[in-house]
């Protein structure tokens, strides 16, 4: 699965899996230190792994730019292939 | 290509990282090439605890030692380098003009998340994190793209399947 930040390019190139971030380019997994937020930008992505089923599918992620606060975030788990 | 179209390249890709409005104008101006194929679909089966990951990355992160992508070609460079997750945080360099990298040289994690997928793995989320990665200088255009797909993209498949990884988490730039 792939993280994206380019959604228009993703929508046409087509990877199986992908998370949108609307974020700047360079920074996929977010701001340099910000442990929690890197955190959740994977965790977010093994979650699409294991919930999406449609080929291609984007899932937009709701984390805004240096305005969400991820100590209220819930982690998802565990990933498990669907029954 | 000339130092002073690097040195603007260079200059573009700090403007464009700092302002998204811009950014967005270079985003539509380019049209990405389309397969027009089927999507490729691999369910997963099973458990992300009972698997082993690794990284593919478009990010232009290499060690020192390693030749820098080609910067002087307009067209990009399709050819990718191999990552040691071990040693990769203490000795890299990016070569890329076409994104502000300076943030991802204050922390890899944001291109290259080894630190957060080794706390994963010894949370037991995943179960094994490769040794090796894989990354890409991602401007990748012309005539470069036939040897992405053909060639340089498919050895990196091969290498994935002998070091029998499972997942794969592409991170772009």
């Amino acid at each position: 699965m792939g993280v994206t930040i380019v959604r228009e390019y993703t929508e046409k190139v087509q990877p199986p899996r992908s998370v949108y971030l609307k974020w700047p380019f360079g920074h996929p997994l977010g701001e340099p230190g910000n442990v929690k937020q890197q955190r959740a930008v994977v965790l977010e992505a093994f979650k699409a792994l294991y919930t999406i089923t449609t080929p291609g599918e984007i899932v937009d992620l709701p984390f805004k730019w240096r305005r969400h606060d991820y100590n209220s975030y819930e982690e998802p788990g565990p990933f498990v292939p669907r029954s | 290509m000339s130092l002073t179209n690097r040195f603007k390249n260079r200059l573009i890709a700090k403007v464009i990282t700092r302002y998204p409005s811009i950014a967005q104008r270079f985003i539509s101006a380019y049209e990405p090439w389309e397969s027009g194929e089927a999507v490729p679909w691999s369910p997963p089966q099973k458990p992300l605890s009972a698997c082993k990951l690794a990284l593919v990355t478009t990010s232009g992160v290499h060690h020192t030692a390693q030749e820098p992508f080609d910067m002087q070609d307009s067209d990009g460079d399709p050819t990718f380098r191999m990552i040691d997750g071990a040693t990769i945080a203490n000795d890299y360099k990016i070569t890329h003009d076409y994104y502000d990298h300076s943030d991802a040289e204050k922390d890899l994690n944001i291109i290259l998340p080894l630190d957060r997928l080794r706390e994963l793995q010894q949370e037991g989320v995943i179960d094994q994190l490769a040794e090796t990665h894989y990354s890409f200088m991602g401007h990748i255009d012309g005539r470069h793209i036939a040897t992405l797909i053909g060639q340089t993209a498919k050895q990196v498949v091969e290498k994935l399947k002998q070091d029998q990884v499972d997942v794969v988490l592409l991170t772009p730039a």
